[in-house]
């Protein structure tokens, strides 16, 4: 490995930590340099990601980076190690895309609070402990890592605390944030105890076959551990409250990006160190598919019945980060094919939810910019002041959706070919009708935030300034290009990312010295094939075709109907025909918003969502409970099955 | 070549212009049936050509309050979506563009002209809109369960004889393909019940009576079309029109396929032809004969029936699919 790639990672790690000490160092002073600072020191990590690319993607090696040069003793890590595959690329990406696209939109959406400095200060330490987290080669950095981010990310959720709400989500986050934390550290200990060692390549080389109580029940303690991180059910509790209450910019990179950390840790766990016992492990499979799928069913479920803007997105992120889990509950089929299939859905949904997320709380962050709340009853009718981010929001509805022209479709069709062709139709059932559920509590968003009538107080808000309008922009195109040309993300991010997350050998190997995995494992370890034919995506011809349709359409319907048009602005607007039809009374203020929109459906099923409702009763120790009893109840599992 | 092709197969067959045909024409027939069925006489059959072109000509009102382009490209896009969905519905065997998973694909443009009807409503920002939007979104609720484990049922029937991997395909083609040889699906009996359940989700994802509800005039003056007028008003009739003839031709591809005068593109006329008369049966039986004798269920019903009747149907075709491949 030649010189400068292998000072990359270092350095997307080091300089945003180095920006959050010199930003911290400028105290309340000189805040245009601080936003410079942020912004340059986010594109950084992001420059150094994509010159990643070329050794890593297109050359297919492993990059590695031995910090303060301790290099392995004889076979033996001593010291912290870097080391990035294509996977960790692929999360790495993510993360410096949207922390450089919320750092500018932060410029301005942060220009009414003070105490910039410390928001700043720990933008950055959230940015680079993520960063770090994907990036490093040890176990117990990660966990380090993962406390640096929780806990920025607490700071930042409890930023604006002369609200109660912040205050009281900071707390509920601390709380379960900290339990999860420590389920890892405590899963941590136990696995350093058994191979001595903290270096993730080694122990899962040392590991293998010498699997025992003790490391079942370090498996047990960490799932759940990330689970907190990665919010499965049941311990989901926290994003609602810590999402609502943080400013969008950063909630955008609580609910796209830190939620994928927990993903990476679950990822590396079963796939890399506990290979031999998870890979191709039937039960295995079905409790992560299982628990994928409760996931987002209950956080549909949540969704529909919330009426803050902010907080339904909190519960969709539940719901769709459960698509993901079940797509790489599929991957750890033994059938290869439907493995690989399974995988690469996890992971393209890893990406698209990342994008129509974000792109969705930066909507909410510009209404809220604009109007002071979140709160759809509140709301209505913003579409004729905000037109931008009123179609901004209706791409993210049909990414998430999964509009056929759009993302969403690509990784979720992936992901109900690979469940149906395990053998979970139910599972597929579950997840098409939640993707209708999506669809029905986006539509809610939208009309009662952007349709319907608007309230006399937001008369007179303006479109939100083109340095926010930018960042929401840049997510929509990612959103549209997923979408429309897959076939490039897949050859260059899905399909090697997908390949890395099968290819602990090569893990191993870059670490130490050739041979030394298979030696230690005393075969080679199987990669299934995988290409893209095998992923069963469909043909582009499609694409182009409902583009050219679309187009087609667009352009004779709208030159059909534009004749009449031209009268219309002589026309005097206070005539009463313009009124809306109220029954003949006078027209007054009626905007069906929020709540009351789903009414035929909730009284159907007003048992199962009063009991939903109660149970998050907004007791942390009820939530506490609920993920100590999700701990014991996936570590009786695991000594069940394993 | 192959482009032009291709807006051919957009434009004029089997998209825009032969849906604007055949659909307005079948909505046509729908009203002189039910009519003769309550023992009226009834409109011409040419009757919604006459609608659709007065419409046209007339003038429109876009409400003060309404959300001035999406209350007008709303309609455009639900019109759209219906004549994409027409291209992925293969005639008998005949292919208008190959894919795999076109089941899927149908599965969520189907939403579109919903969505469309949601978009347009809540846009105009009338109360009427708003409990009509609420209503469809149900409405669009309750049929979706059904439909999917029909489309499940009918995939895994044709993807395990075919050995697809997995056993199951998402292709409409695929489907075609094995009608071709083992005959139409409605007569092996597993597969009675999905196509009676798929019988009774027409109406509701055309929205005539009795599950009308989103629309219900005599209670909320059309719901999200309370405020359209003109020439907008007159596409989203012919969205409708036009759903009704693509739900037909689905029924008629997953259900009756396969079994025309012969595959390639010299025998499509007549194939064409016999799907035509197919889908007006199915019509006739599904959404005029339902229309004629019964009255507009409650809201909550509706969810109620769906999860329900039709629902149980279609998992029992499927639990007998496997039961019979095992």
């Amino acid at each position: 490995m030649n010189g400068y790639s292998s000072i990359l990672p270092l350095m997307a790690i080091m300089l945003p930590f180095l920006a959050a000490f010199i930003i911290a160092l400028t105290g309340n002073k000189a805040l245009g340099l601080k936003r410079v600072l942020a912004v340059i020191f986010t594109f950084i990590p992001l420059l150094a990601v994509i010159l990643l690319f070329k050794p890593i993607i297109e050359n297919g090696h492993i990059v590695s980076y031995w910090l303060g040069n301790w290099v392995p003793e004889k076979t033996w890590a001593i010291g912290i190690g870097l080391e990035i595959d294509a996977f960790g690329l692929f999360c790495g990406l993510i993360i410096t895309l949207t922390c450089f696209l919320s750092s500018i939109f932060s410029i301005r959406y942060m220009e009414k609070d003070n105490g910039l400095e410390k928001y700043y200060t720990m933008f950055m330490l959230l940015t680079a402990s993520m960063i770090g987290f994907v990036f490093t080669g040890d176990l117990f950095n990660m966990y380090v890592m993962l406390e640096i981010m929780t806990f920025a990310a607490i700071g930042l959720t409890a930023f604006r605390n002369h609200k109660y709400k912040s205050i009281e989500a900071g707390f509920k986050y601390i709380v379960i944030g900290s339990l999860g934390s420590s389920l890892i550290l405590l899963g941590t200990v136990l696995i350093y105890a058994q191979a001595h060692t903290l270096n993730i390549a080694q122990i899962s080389a040392i590991l293998h076959g010498n699997y025992n109580a003790v490391t079942i029940f370090a498996l047990a303690l960490m799932l759940t551990g990330y689970a907190v991180k990665a919010f499965l059910v049941p311990c989901h509790t926290w994003p609602a409250d810590a999402h609502m209450s943080a400013p969008s910019s950063i909630s955008m990179l609580l609910s796209g990006v830190m939620s994928k950390t927990g993903i990476f840790g679950i990822i590396r766990i079963l796939y890399m160190i506990y290979r031999s016992k998870c890979v191709a492990a039937p039960s295995m499979e079905f409790l992560m598919i299982f628990w994928g799928t409760i996931t987002m069913l209950i956080g549909a479920s949540m969704a529909i019945i919330q009426t803050d803007f902010k907080r339904l997105l909190a519960f969709s992120s539940v719901s769709q980060i459960g698509y993901v889990i079940v797509g790489f509950g599929v991957g750890l089929s033994a059938k290869t094919s439907v493995a690989v299939t399974g995988t690469m859905g996890g992971l393209y949904h890893m990406l698209n939810h990342a994008m129509f997320k974000s792109l969705a709380f930066l909507c909410a962050g510009a209404v809220l910019y604009r109007t002071g709340t979140t709160d759809t009853t509140k709301l209505g009718g913003l579409a004729k002041k905000m037109p931008y981010t009123t179609v901004l929001f209706m791409i993210s509805l049909a990414s998430i959706a999964g509009m056929p022209p759009f993302n969403g479709f690509v990784s979720k069709w992936l992901i109900y070919q690979s469940t149906f062709e395990a053998g979970y139709w139910p599972v597929t059932i579950i997840a098409l009708l939640v993707s209708v559920m999506t669809l029905a509590y986006f539509i809610k968003l939208a009309q009662s935030v952007f349709f319907g009538k608007i309230h006399k107080e937001h008369e007179n808000i303006k479109e939100i300034p083109w340095s926010m309008r930018v960042p929401m922009i840049v997510l929509a195109a990612v959103c549209i290009f997923a979408g429309t040309f897959w076939n490039v993300i897949s050859d260059k991010l899905i399909e090697p990312a997908a390949y890395a997350i099968y290819n602990i050998q090569g893990y191993i190997d870059v670490m130490f010295n050739k041979g030394y995995a298979q030696n230690m494992f005393n075969h080679e370890i199987p990669i299934p094939k995988m290409t893209r034919a095998m992923a069963g995506y469909w043909s582009p011809i499609n694409w182009l075709l409902l583009f050219v349709v679309l187009i087609i359409g667009f352009i004779v319907i709208a030159s059909l109907l534009s004749k009449g048009n031209k009268k219309e602005s002589i026309i005097d607007l206070s005539d009463t025909k313009y009124d809306t039809f109220t029954g003949g009374e006078k027209e007054y203020f009626s905007h069906m918003a929020g709540n009351d929109l789903f009414w035929g459906l909730k009284h159907q099923f007003r048992g199962y969502f009063k009991t939903l409702k109660n149970a998050h009763s907004g007791i942390v120790n009820d939530y506490v409970l609920w993920v100590a009893a999700c701990a014991a109840v996936v570590t009786i599992y695991l000594f069940a099955v394993l | 070549m192959d482009i032009l092709v291709y807006i051919f197969n957009i434009l004029i067959f089997p998209g825009f212009l032969f849906c604007f045909f055949f659909g307005l024409l079948l909505s046509g027939i729908d009203r002189k049936l039910v009519a003769r069925m309550q023992r009226r006489i009834g409109p011409p059959v040419f009757q919604p050509f006459y609608d659709f072109f007065k419409l046209i000509g007339k003038g429109h009102i876009i409400p003060r309050g309404a959300a001035k382009k999406t209350f007008m490209l709303a309609p455009i896009i639900g019109l759209l979506g219906v004549v994409i969905i027409s291209m992925f519905i293969p005639i008998f065997g005949y292919v208008f563009i190959p894919r795999t998973a076109d089941m899927i694909v149908i599965l969520y443009l189907l939403t579109v002209p919903a969505v469309a009807l949601i978009l347009g409503g809540s846009s105009s920002g009338s109360p009427y809109s708003g409990v009509g939007i609420s209503r469809e979104m149900v409405t669009m609720l309750s049929y979706e369960l059904p439909l999917v484990i029909i489309l499940l049922a009918v995939g895994s029937k044709v993807g395990h004889s075919l050995g697809e991997i997995g056993n199951v395909t998402f292709s409409l083609s695929k489907v075609a393909e094995y009608q071709s040889k083992n005959g139409m699906l409605i007569c092996s009996l597993s597969m009675i019940p999905a196509a009676i359940a798929f019988l009774l989700c027409i109406p509701a994802e055309v929205g005539t009576v009795p599950f009308d509800v989103a629309e219900a005039e005599t209670e909320i003056c059309e719901g999200p079309l309370v405020e359209y007028s003109g020439k907008y008003l007159a596409l989203y009739k012919l969205m409708s029109a036009i759903k009704m003839f693509i739900m037909g031709s689905l029924f008629v591809a997953l259900f009756f396929g396969g079994t025309g005068f012969g595959t390639g593109i010299k025998f499509l006329p007549l194939n064409t032809l016999l799907m035509m008369i197919l889908v007006i049966i199915t019509i006739s039986i599904s959404v005029s004969f339902l229309r004629a004798i019964v009255a507009r269920i409650k809201v909550e019903h509706t969810l109620k029936f769906f999860w329900t009747v039709p629902t149980a149907l279609a998992f029992v075709s499927l639990i007998l699919t496997y039961v019979t491949t095992l």
